[in-house]
This record gives structure tokens, C-alpha cells and sequence, in this order.
């Protein structure tokens, strides 16, 4: 209900959220000024720093409109602006520039823009409308369906476009899908799957098969409320195992402890199928399908990556882990950025202080590594700063989610929330060697035009979304 | 599950993920150190700031030895731009070829990939600018400077320098690879006052190697301290006129000034262009020195021990005089020869003489009685039972038979033998089995500097200070305290009136045996000797000062198979004096006779 004189419906604007924005976009700014200024240079609106100025110009102006346009629009237009997105995402395939192997950018007249940046945009509106159509739900097939062609057609076109990064940021949705009630099981299986990856590589065989056994008895246990049970299985292993590695000792086989583990978990394995049977406990049964994919799982990596990957992707994955080193290679940009982040110690070394940040040490700093100049300058303290301004942001853009009253204001909000989330914890990690190198944006802190305009119309339109919400109670109806 | 507990978890889960950035964060910048020292070798750029090495001055304020810019070309690998760089140009500037330039990237790069190494040493200042004209990634210049020698004289005084060897560098941590350090002469024994001190320059740099100025506004910078300059004794146009007259002879020269122990002149003959052992050349000039067999790197004038021959007479006769066996009219009889033993032949003279007649004269049987007087001493019971131990003593007071304490580290002693010499060479032995000695023969040897010093001695009248080269070094009042003491031979003052009167009969008297080395009012006091040689034609030996009362000069010349002492030592002493005292020669013909003279060295040419 707008009151007679709020005409704009400006008066339940959360401009606190603004704040939040607006401040991270100002200190993205003087990154981008202290990463790409040269010494001694006057100010000059042609190089990045001030490049970056006219597009905060141009976003601000655009969030103006954005906060003027009724919000029906955004209900309205969502499907026919995510196919005219996609229309220019696969006109990209054909007409557009290739910029460091990756053919995403168009170039309209004097400025370059990569229509990915706003495929996302119209990915969200488009799927909070579908996720909003009455009756839609997320137990059904159909639904479900739906949801995975609006997110994997996008994705598709670009893969063809051979950007990576940007295909990648698709999983944030995930985020989104949970909180509309997509079942936890297949959350569980994407965290199984992506810690059996990394523990293959970063774990040794015993140490992997006894985190397996841990873990899987643990949550069993947890499940079932049979701490006697489980504490005699894991006991059983134990004593078998460690019979079986000393006897093979004596005996004089070749047996490695790893061997006998696996044999004795694989007795042992029987013995509680047997006793599942008999007290007739249906999800040991599961439990152990789950043991038993897990070590095929693991061995599927293995095979993968010895005998499928090509040495230099080989290379790649083993420096994501930390195994291997190649400093020459893009293993450089790595470890010259987590030089520059190291050294800015607790109070960092000061604006425009920064020796790596000053003397180019790290490529695409203005850029994919922007978070190298907050770290060096500003040390500790000022990425903490930097940090706690964006998970305000998140947390806040996901309050803001919960607060409508339409599913479709809901989803949209979650899907901004998502997107930033990933944005950040992706970026931020890859510039301190948590994350693999993929070369996404920080979110009002890299330098280029259409990932600052497309971020400002993905929040401006939530914080516009949230100010013309209903109070509760009332069943406000625009759609 | 329902919504709210779904944004419950998921706000966990941010939460959850800010937090592992966090920690890392923390990891990396707080309690990881290694990034902020791999920062500092990103930036930070050390490099050495060369002094230039301390001048060498003569006596008048003249140079020996200047220091000029030079510049040494520096690579670091890792800096070098990836698409490769114009060689052909860099090589064409460095003055080398191509091959040679891409050879010395190889081995910088096996070297280091981050350090600096020499690619090319000591390019002229005109290559320098070249070079920083072309702009080359990866390269820059480093300082230093490079001796010259205007004069071109005294190689073996000033001695060379060249770049320390690995043995060097572990003993005296100041030194790294590619510096320099004196390896002889004035270079190697004032070496830590000449180098001066090595300053630091740390400096930024970007990404591609590029200097963005002083790191921290230079305070860790050390501002190089130039060497000290050094100011000698030697008197270079002498020197450089005795080079001249001994051009192609081999042998000695060395002057004193009497008064003070300051060396005047060294030569050890052949002698080398300083200039030689310098540059891009030195290594195989080098290697031709080290394989010339007349050895030009040898200095003779410290290092050689010769057998004194007739000047050490004048040390017998001292040693007579002062212990009462011998006075200035004893006469003795001496027809070509000393007969008793084996006997010691003379030349043909007048007979008897007495001792000063003795001394101009060079009489071998007058010294052979003074001699075997010395030695068979009943005051001192036989020669085995002290009477040679005194004597050796008294020779010992003169400086000989060990190092005179010169600043020259490579001097070495002679050798006056010990009685226990004897002992272990013959079951009995007596004055006549020691005989050679009265001439100055047998087991004897002295460097040149020792016969130099005697002749100072004697024109002191009983002392001598320790010769020395340097006169002066900047920024002190004194030299080492060593260089003002008075050494005393044991002899009276008294003693030395008939031993120089009997000098100056050798040139201004008749029976004397150096007439040659006359000089109208000089009063040049000399000692001819012409020393026994088994190995071939005697080597020809002149001891003397000038002028007879306060004497500015004393002098030993020697040279190798020159025959009489008179016939090439004696003119070519004189000269020099007459040089040093009078500024000018009056003899141009002598001069011209003495720089034309052949002497054949057939055992050298043998060592072949």
C-alpha cells in the first residue's frame, strides 16, 4: 500500500543494504587506483581508474532508473529478457571478440561488454518466475526439469564460448534450490563427491579409507543411535586389520597396511551386513552402498587422472592442492598474489604503498586479482574489513529473501545472494591459493564495466523488488 | 526442512565459508613469514658499490698508479625479456662476439636465475653510454674502476692486481667473486688501505628489473669508502732511467736514501708494463710472464739470494776492526793469491797494501788473513768454540741472513749459515774450510735489499733504518712505528772512517778499482765485486753512496753475468747517482754504452 506521498515507493528502500554497496564499490575503486595509477602520473579519465569512475557513474544512474521502474516489469519481462539474453550470448558465438582464449566479449561501438554478465541477471529473474508459477515445487520431476534447462542452457552456450569461469558461477543457484527445498541428499552427495576429490589428492590411501570409515560410521551412528554397535565394528576393523598387516608380516607377504585395512573393512563390512539382515536395519544397508561407491568413486579418480587427463591438466590439479609447484606456468599469477597478500602483514603497508602492488608483480591485479592490492595495502585488517562488508551483504541480501511475501521477490533475492557468494568466495580464494585459478570477477572491485553494471542491476533490482514488498498481512497482488 | 531452518543452515554456511577466508588470511599475512621476505627479493635489488682503489703517488706527487672508471656488465637471467633480445648489438657495444656473449648468458644462467652475474668486465665509459642508449631488459652496468699506469714502470714494486681466487674469499669473508685484491708488490702489502670499503645500494625494482629508486629513501644504503692514497719513496724519473740501463740485463737495483731508509729505486730486471697485467689481455699476458724463463714476475730485488761477492769484504773489515784483530795500517803481503790450503787467487796489484788500499783495490789475500784473524780469535778458543758463532752475530747485526722487515711481504732472508751448518757438514772444520766467505763466496747469499742496506750502513756509519716504499698515506701523520727505529750494527762509529776512505780510493784513487764511476764532486764512495758464478760468467756487482760526508744516496747494483763489478754494476751506480744527486747524467756516451750493452744469459735460455 503506498501512501499518497511516496508515489515512488522510495520510503521502504533498505538503504542500509545501499550502504553496504555503494561502500564496497568506493574501495573497489581505490584498488583499482592503487593497482593501475603509475607514479608521478597526473589524473586521467583514459586509464582503468578512470575508466572505472565513468562506469560507477553509469551504474548509479542506472540504479537510479532501476529504483524508478515499477516492479511488475521485472515479473513481466523476465522470460522475454532471458531469451533475448540468450540470443545475444549465442550472437557472441558467432560475432564476438576473443579475448585471452575465450570468445565472450561483444563490442558495441567504442566499449566492449560480455553479455554473460547479464545472462546471469536474466537467469535469475527468469527463475524466480518459474520458481514463483502456482503450483510449481520442487518435488516434481517436471518442476525440476524446468529449473535444470533454465540453468543448463545458458551454461551450455557458454562452455561454447570457452569461458569457464563464467559457466562455473552457475552453481550458485545451488544456493538458491536449497532454500526453495531441493532434497538435502543430493547436497550431501556434492559434498561426498567434492571431499572424496580433494582427499584423493591431498590425503594418503590409509589416511582416505580411514577418514571414510570414520566418517561413515559416525554419521550412521548419528542416524541409527547405535554407539555399541558401531564402536564394536570399528574395534572389529582395528584388531583385524592390524591381525591380518602382523600376520602377513610373519608370513612374509608383500601386504602394505592399506591392503589389510581394506580387507579387514571389507569383512567386517559382511559381518554388519549379515546383522542388518537379521535385526532388519534397512539403511545400513544404504550406508554401505554409499561405503562401498565411495572406494570406487576414489578409484575412478585415480584411474581419471592417470590415464584420462593430459599432463598439463594433471599439472594443474596438483598445484591446486598445494603438491606441486609451477611457478613458471599460471602457477606464477598464484604465488605472486599470495606474496603481495602475505606481505601486507596485520595494518598492511599503506594506500599506495604496496611494493608488489606498485611495481606489476602480479598480472591482471586490476582485475581477476584486485583482492592482492586489499591484502598487501591494507593488510589483516582491511581485507577483514573487506570481508565482513560483503558477508553483510550476503546475509542481508538473504534476509531480504526471507522477508517477501512473494516466492518471486524470495527466489530473486536468494539468486543475487548466491551469485555474490560465489563471486566472492571463489575470487577471494583463488588469490590466497584455497580455490582453483578461475577467472571470475570481485564483485565491485574488479575493474571492467559490465561486471560492475551487471552486479549494480542484479541488487538494485532486489533492493527495488524489497521496497515495493507488501507489508505483512496484507495479500498485495500485482501479478 | 522447513524455510527458516533452511536459511538458518545456509546463513551458517556463509558464515562458515567467510571464516576459512579469514583463517587463511590470517595464515598467510600473520604467522607465514615466508611471503613477506619473498616480497622483499621481488623488490629489493643489492648491489655492490666498488670504491676506487687508493692512487700510488712517487715522491714528487706523481702518478704511478691511477684508478679510471670502468664498468662491469651485469645480467640478471630472470629479467631477461622472453622474446629474446638484440645479441648483435649488445655484443657489438661490449666490444666481444656474439658466441662469447650468448656463452656467458648460459653460464649466468646455470649461475643463478635471480642473482646478477659478469657478463663482460671493465667496458670503457664510452661502451658504458652506448649501453644505456640501447635499453637492453635484464642487463645493467655496475661501477668500478680499473688501474692504470702512466709511467709504466715498476711492475714487480707496485705488483699486480687481479680477481680473488675461491681460497681467498673463504679465508677473509670481505671479499666475493669478481673483486679485485693486490697479488704483489705496494698493490698486495698496503691492499686493505688501498681497496678502501665496498659500499650498498638497495634499490626497488618492478616486475621487469626496472630501478623505481632507493628502497626505504636509501637508509640501508652504504656509501662506498674510495681507497686510501699512497704516496711512495720511489723517485720515479730515477726509476724509470734505471729501467732504462738495465733493459735487457738481468738483475737488481735498489736505492736508498741513507738518512731515512726510504727506497729510491727497485728494478728487478726484466720488468714488466703494469699496463700488461690489466685489462681484457691479463690472462694471457700472464701466462707468457709465467713462461718466460728469465721469470719477469720475480722480484728479484727482495726475493733472489745472491753470493755477495767482494762488497762483503767491507763487512769483514768492519768486523776486524771491531774486535781489535785488524788496524788500518796492518799491511799484508799478497802475490796473486792467498796461499795457504786450497788458497784464494787475486788479481795482479801492488803488494803489500794496507787496509784502505786493500778495500780500493779488492784484494782477495788481504781478507783472507782478516778472515781466518776473525774466526781463529783466542779470545773467543777456536773457531768451532765461538770464534765463528761472534762472527755471525756481527753479520747477522748488518741484516743479513733474515728478513729485514720491509713492507714488502714477499722479501725473503738470504742465508748466513750457522756453525751447527758445519757441524753437521764435517766432522772437524776450520777457518780455511769457511774461506770463500772473507770474499764474500761460499754459502753466503743476499738479497739486493740487504746490499742496499749495507751500503746505507756504512754511509750512516753504523745504523740503518728499515727500507721501506712508502713515504706517506693519506689521512696519517705516520707510517708504521718499525720505519723510525735505528738499527746498529755492532760496529763503533769510529771504525767506518778507514772502510770509506778505502771506498772512495776505489773510484777517486788510482789502485782503486771503479775509476769508471768518477764523478767530478760527487765524492762517490763505492765496493766493487765481481761474484763467483758456477753456473757461468760472474755476475757484476757495485756497492756504493754519495757523497762521501752526508750521504743523500746509497745504492747496490747487480747484475747477472755482467763479469767486473766495474764493468757494468759500478757505471750504471754512477750514473744513477749522478742522476739523483745532480738531476742530470753529464755522460750521454756511458749512457748509450751501458742501454747498448749484450749480455748472454745461455743458462736461462737452457731452463727451457
Amino acid at each position: 500500500m503506498r501512501s499518497a506521498n511516496d508515489k515512488l515507493g522510495w520510503s521502504k528502500i533498505d538503504w542500509k543494504t545501499i550502504l553496504v554497496f555503494v561502500v564496497l564499490m568506493l574501495l573497489g575503486w581505490m584498488n583499482i587506483y592503487a593497482a593501475s595509477s603509475g607514479e608521478g602520473e597526473s589524473f586521467t579519465l583514459s586509464s582503468r581508474y578512470g575508466m572505472q569512475m565513468i562506469w560507477m557513474g553509469i551504474s548509479m544512474v542506472v540504479a537510479g532508473v532501476i529504483l524508478l521502474v515499477d516492479d511488475i516489469y521485472y515479473h513481466q519481462f523476465a522470460y522475454p529478457f532471458y531469451l533475448l539474453m540468450l540470443l545475444v550470448l549465442v550472437a557472441t558465438l558467432f560475432i564476438g571478440k576473443e579475448v585471452n582464449g575465450a570468445k565472450s566479449w561483444l563490442a558495441l561501438g567504442p566499449v566492449a561488454i560480455q553479455p554473460a554478465e547479464f545472462m546471469k541477471l536474466a537467469t535469475a529473474l527468469a527463475l524466480a518466475r518459474f520458481m514463483s508459477e502456482y503450483h510449481f515445487s520442487l518435488g516434481r520431476p517436471k518442476d525440476i526439469v524446468g529449473v535444470g534447462a533454465l540453468l543448463l542452457i545458458p551454461i551450455g552456450v557458454i562452455l561454447a564460448q570457452n569461458d569457464m569461469g563464467s559457466a562455473l558461477v552457475y552453481c550458485s543457484f545451488l544456493i538458491v534450490l536449497y532454500r526453495e527445498g531441493l532434497n538435502s541428499w543430493i547436497y550431501y552427495a556434492i559434498f561426498l563427491v567434492v571431499g572424496l576429490f580433494v582427499g584423493s589428492f591431498i590425503l594418503s590411501d590409509v589416511a582416505l579409507l580411514i577418514a571414510l570409515l570414520v566418517v561413515f560410521v559416525v554419521v550412521q551412528m548419528v542416524g541409527n543411535r547405535n554407539p555399541k554397535e558401531s564402536a564394536i565394528y570399528t574395534a572389529g576393523v582395528g584388531a583385524l586389520s592390524l591381525a591380518i598387516y602382523g600376520g602377513g608380516l610373519l608370513a612374509g607377504w608383500a601386504l602394505t597396511y592399506y591392503t589389510a585395512l581394506l580387507i579387514a573393512s571389507a569383512v567386517m563390512l559382511l559381518v554388519a551386513l549379515a546383522y542388518a539382515y537379521r535385526n532388519k536395519l534397512a539403511n545400513i544397508y544404504l550406508f554401505a552402498a554409499m561405503f562401498v561407491g565411495s572406494l570406487l568413486f576414489i578409484g575412478a579418480i585415480d584411474y581419471v587422472f592417470n590415464d584420462v587427463l593430459q599432463l598439463h591438466q594433471q599439472k594443474r590439479i596438483l598445484d591446486l592442492f598445494g603438491l606441486e609447484s609451477d611457478l613458471k606456468g599460471w602457477g606464477y599469477n598464484v604465488n605472486q598474489s599470495k606474496i603481495a597478500i602475505g606481505s601486507g602483514g596485520f595494518f598492511g603497508k599503506g594506500f599506495l604503498q604496496g611494493t608488489q602492488t606498485q611495481y606489476d608483480f602480479i598480472p591482471e591485479q586490476s582485475t581477476d586479482f584486485i583482492f592482492c592490492t586489499v591484502g598487501e595495502e591494507w593488510g589483516f585488517v582491511g581485507s577483514l574489513v573487506v570481508l565482513i562488508l560483503f558477508a553483510t551483504l550476503i546475509i542481508r541480501l538473504m534476509k531480504m529473501g526471507e522477508r517477501q511475501n512473494e516466492p518471486f521477490r524470495r527466489v530473486y533475492c536468494y539468486g543475487v545472494a548466491g551469485i555474490f557468494l560465489f563471486h566472492v568466495f571463489i575470487n577471494i580464494g583463488m588469490t590466497i591459493g584455497l580455490m582453483p585459478v578461475i577467472g571470475i570477477p570481485l564483485p565491485m572491485f574488479s575493474y571492467g564495466g559490465s561486471s560492475l553494471l551487471a552486479f549494480t542491476v542484479l541488487f538494485f533490482i532486489a533492493v527495488r523488488l524489497d521496497s515495493q514488498n507488501s507489508t505483512i498481512g496484507t495479500t498485495y497482488k500485482p501479478y | 526442512m522447513s524455510g527458516a531452518s533452511r536459511y538458518r543452515t545456509l546463513g551458517w554456511f556463509v558464515i562458515g565459508l567467510f571464516v576459512v577466508l579469514c583463517l587463511r588470511l590470517f595464515h598467510i599475512q600473520i604467522i607465514d613469514h615466508t611471503y613477506r621476505d619473498a616480497a622483499e627479493n621481488n623488490v629489493l635489488r643489492y648491489e655492490v658499490q666498488h670504491p676506487p682503489r687508493g692512487e700510488i703517488y712517487d715522491r714528487n706527487g706523481e702518478f704511478l698508479a691511477q684508478s679510471v672508471p670502468s664498468y662491469d656488465l651485469m645480467v640478471v637471467p630472470k629479467n631477461l625479456p622472453r622474446e629474446g633480445f638484440d645479441t648483435v648489438a649488445l655484443a657489438r657495444i661490449a666490444g666481444i662476439s656474439t658466441e662469447a656473449l650468448a656463452k656467458s648468458i648460459t653460464a649466468a644462467k646455470s649461475y643463478s636465475r635471480s642473482r646478477p652475474s659478469i657478463v663482460v668486465k671493465q667496458m670503457t665509459t664510452e661502451a658504458k653510454l652506448l649501453f644505456d642508449e640501447g635499453n637492453f631488459d635484464g642487463f645493467y652496468t655496475l661501477f668500478r674502476t680499473q688501474r692504470s699506469y702512466p709511467r709504466k714502470i715498476a711492475g714487480n714494486l707496485l705488483g699486480y692486481i687481479g680477481q680473488v681466487n675461491d681460497n681467498i674469499i673463504q679465508k677473509n669473508p670481505y671479499y666475493e667473486r669478481g673483486d679485485y685484491i693486490g697479488y704483489s708488490g705496494i698493490e698486495s702489502a698496503y691492499e686493505e688501505l688501498l681497496r678502501g670499503e665496498k659500499g650498498e645500494k638497495v634499490s626497488v625494482v618492478d616486475v621487469r628489473g626496472v630501478v623505481k629508486g632507493p628502497y626505504q629513501g636509501g637508509y640501508y644504503d652504504k656509501s662506498p669508502i674510495a681507497g686510501t692514497a699512497i704516496t711512495t719513496t720511489i723517485d720515479g724519473p730515477l726509476q724509470q732511467f734505471a729501467e732504462e740501463l738495465m733493459r735487457g740485463k738481468v738483475g737488481s737495483i735498489i736505492a736508498l736514501e741513507p738518512s731515512t731508509g726510504e727506497i729510491l729505486v727497485m728494478v728487478s730486471s726484466p720488468t714488466y708494463d703494469p699496463d700488461e697485467l690489466m685489462g681484457r689481455d691479463r690472462g694471457s699476458n700472464y701466462v707468457k710472464m709465467l713462461n718466460n724463463p728469465r721469470q719477469p714476475l720475480f722480484n728479484r730485488a727482495v726475493m733472489s739470494s745472491y753470493p755477495p761477492g767482494s762488497t762483503f769484504k767491507l763487512v769483514n773489515a768492519l768486523i776486524g776492526l771491531q774486535e781489535g784483530v785488524l788496524k788500518p795500517g796492518y799491511r799484508y803481503e799478497c802475490h796473486q793469491g792467498y796461499k795457504v790450503g786450497k788458497g784464494v787467487k787475486c788479481h795482479d796489484h801492488p803488494s803489500p797494501l794496507n787496509l784502505r788500499q786493500a778495500v780500493s783495490n779488492s784484494c782477495n789475500g788481504y781478507f783472507c788473513y782478516v778472515f781466518r784473524n776473525i774466526m781463529d780469535n783466542p779470545d773467543y778458543g777456536g773457531i768451532m768454540n765461538g770464534g765463528y758463532d761472534n762472527w755471525e752475530r756481527y753479520v747477522r747485526s748488518f741484516g743479513f741472513g733474515g728478513k729485514l722487515g720491509s713492507d714488502f711481504a714477499s722479501e725473503r732472508g738470504g742465508f748466513v749459515p750457522t756453525s751447527d751448518f758445519y757441524d753437521k757438514g764435517y766432522p772437524r772444520w776450520n777457518s780455511l774450510t769457511v774461506i770463500s766467505m772473507a770474499i764474500g763466496q761460499g754459502e753466503l747469499g743476499c738479497s739486493p735489499l740487504q746490499m742496499a742496506n749495507l751500503a746505507a750502513i756504512i754511509a750512516n756509519r753504523g745504523y740503518y733504518y728499515i727500507p721501506h716504499v712508502v713515504k706517506h698515506i693519506d689521512g696519517r701523520d705516520s707510517l708504521d712505528s718499525r720505519f723510525y727505529e735505528k738499527h746498529y750494527a755492532m760496529i763503533d762509529r769510529e771504525h767506518y772512517e778507514p772502510i770509506i776512505d778505502g771506498m772512495w780510493g776505489t773510484v777517486h784513487r788510482e789502485i782503486g778499482t771503479a775509476g769508471v764511476a768518477y764523478v767530478k764532486g760527487l765524492d762517490i764512495c763505492g765496493k766493487t765485486g765481481t761474484a763467483q758464478n758456477p753456473h757461468g760468467k760472474d755476475h757484476s756487482t757495485f756497492l756504493a753512496f754519495a757523497p762521501k760526508d752526508n750521504p743523500q744516496i746509497a745504492i747496490s747494483v747487480y747484475v747477472e753475468n755482467g763479469g767486473f763489478g766495474a764493468s757494468v754494476a759500478a757505471p750504471i751506480a754512477s750514473l744513477l747517482m749522478e742522476q739523483y744527486i745532480n738531476g742530470e747524467v753529464t755522460r750521454p756516451e756511458l749512457v748509450e754504452y751501458i742501454k747498448n750493452m749484450k749480455i748472454a744469459y745461455p743458462n736461462y735460455e737452457k731452463r727451457k
